[in-house]
């Protein structure tokens, strides 16, 4: 890849984010038991740039996605719920990516996210609201969670295999590894 | 399907029903919690009785073991007789025309509360430990 390829890449995987979570925003949540639980698509995003990119790059694109999704449609305390949720769940997934792929697929590593997303959210709810029985609600997230990110596993696997292009630079970054 | 089944490695198992361990957790410390403050002889719990916002009278529930009966006189002189028995409080009758107060019987935790509208009595227990609360939070 050169630099503008590059650049092109990750301003791409960006700006995909930031509209796959603003459309994910329009859709009404159908399910009335768990209020509050997303699907989180925008997390085919990051496990694409996981997958794709180097740590350093990753982190851009989540930087990124952050600031441009706050400065489209979000207040201060979206901000910090999603800065929460996106810090936490960068960090599980790349340590549950360290693992290697003969131990861990993407579902692993997405569901990891997910719900390492919503315990980043919760607590940052919970600091809001100055009560930590925010956090009785987390077993609910979870289980949300993990349908959630094994749905978006296999969506960001069949991904990763089909389009062209992902799966040239899936290699050539397993290759620089 | 096949497929996607064949994709998922052991240590996304292991990972999975550590996560959802880890998210029981808050759950199980407050459970602890709670139990150790139910449990706790510091705990005192004290009824407050207050008529049109001023309180009336205070009962400490905690260690009580007599039954005791009196009446409260609202402003316009409607009598609600409360009754209280060991830990519990309640009205035993009431002249009000709703009979909610009645209606709600003994209450004994921390928080809760008897509620008189058209006689404005509100019997509300106390503990020198502030009970958790509900509260609703909405992003």
């Amino acid at each position: 890849m050169t630099k503008n390829q590059l650049n092109a890449y990750i301003a791409l995987l960006a700006a995909q984010a930031v509209v796959i979570s603003m459309f994910e925003n329009a859709i009404p949540f159908p399910f009335a038991v768990a209020p509050g639980a997303k699907l989180g698509l925008a997390n085919i995003i990051t496990c694409m740039a996981l997958y794709t990119l180097s740590t350093k790059d990753t982190l851009k694109v989540l930087t990124i996605r952050l600031i441009l999704a706050t400065l489209l449609g979000g207040t201060i305390s979206t901000f910090m719920y999603s800065a929460a949720g996106i810090v936490l769940s960068f960090l599980g997934m790349w340590l549950v990516k360290k693992l290697g792929p003969d131990r861990v697929s993407l579902i692993g590593v997405s569901t990891t996210g997910a719900i390492l997303h919503n315990i980043g959210q919760l607590i940052v709810a919970s600091w809001i609201a100055q009560t930590w029985t925010v956090l009785l609600y987390l077993p609910v997230l979870s289980f949300a969670g993990i349908l959630a990110g094994i749905a978006i596993g296999v969506m960001a696997n069949y991904l990763l295999n089909h389009v062209e292009k992902l799966h040239n630079y899936r290699s050539l970054r397993e290759l620089n590894e | 399907m096949g497929n996607y089944l064949k994709m998922i490695k052991r240590w996304d198992i292991i990972l999975i029903t550590i996560l959802v361990l880890i998210s029981f957790l808050p759950f199980t410390i407050f459970s602890v919690v709670q139990a150790k403050s139910n449990n706790d002889p510091n705990n005192i719990n004290v009824a407050v009785i207050s008529v049109d916002n001023k309180v009336v009278k205070r009962i400490v529930l905690t260690g009580n073991v007599k039954t005791q009966q009196f009446d409260v006189h609202d402003l316009g002189g409607d009598c609600n007789t409360i009754e209280v028995k060991k830990n519990r409080i309640r009205v035993k009758s009431a002249d009000c025309p709703d009979q909610n107060c009645v209606l709600t019987g003994f209450i004994s935790k921390p928080g809760q509360t008897i509620v008189c509208l058209p006689h404005r009595v509100v019997i509300e227990i106390k503990s020198n430990h502030e009970p958790s609360q509900d509260i609703i939070v909405s992003s």
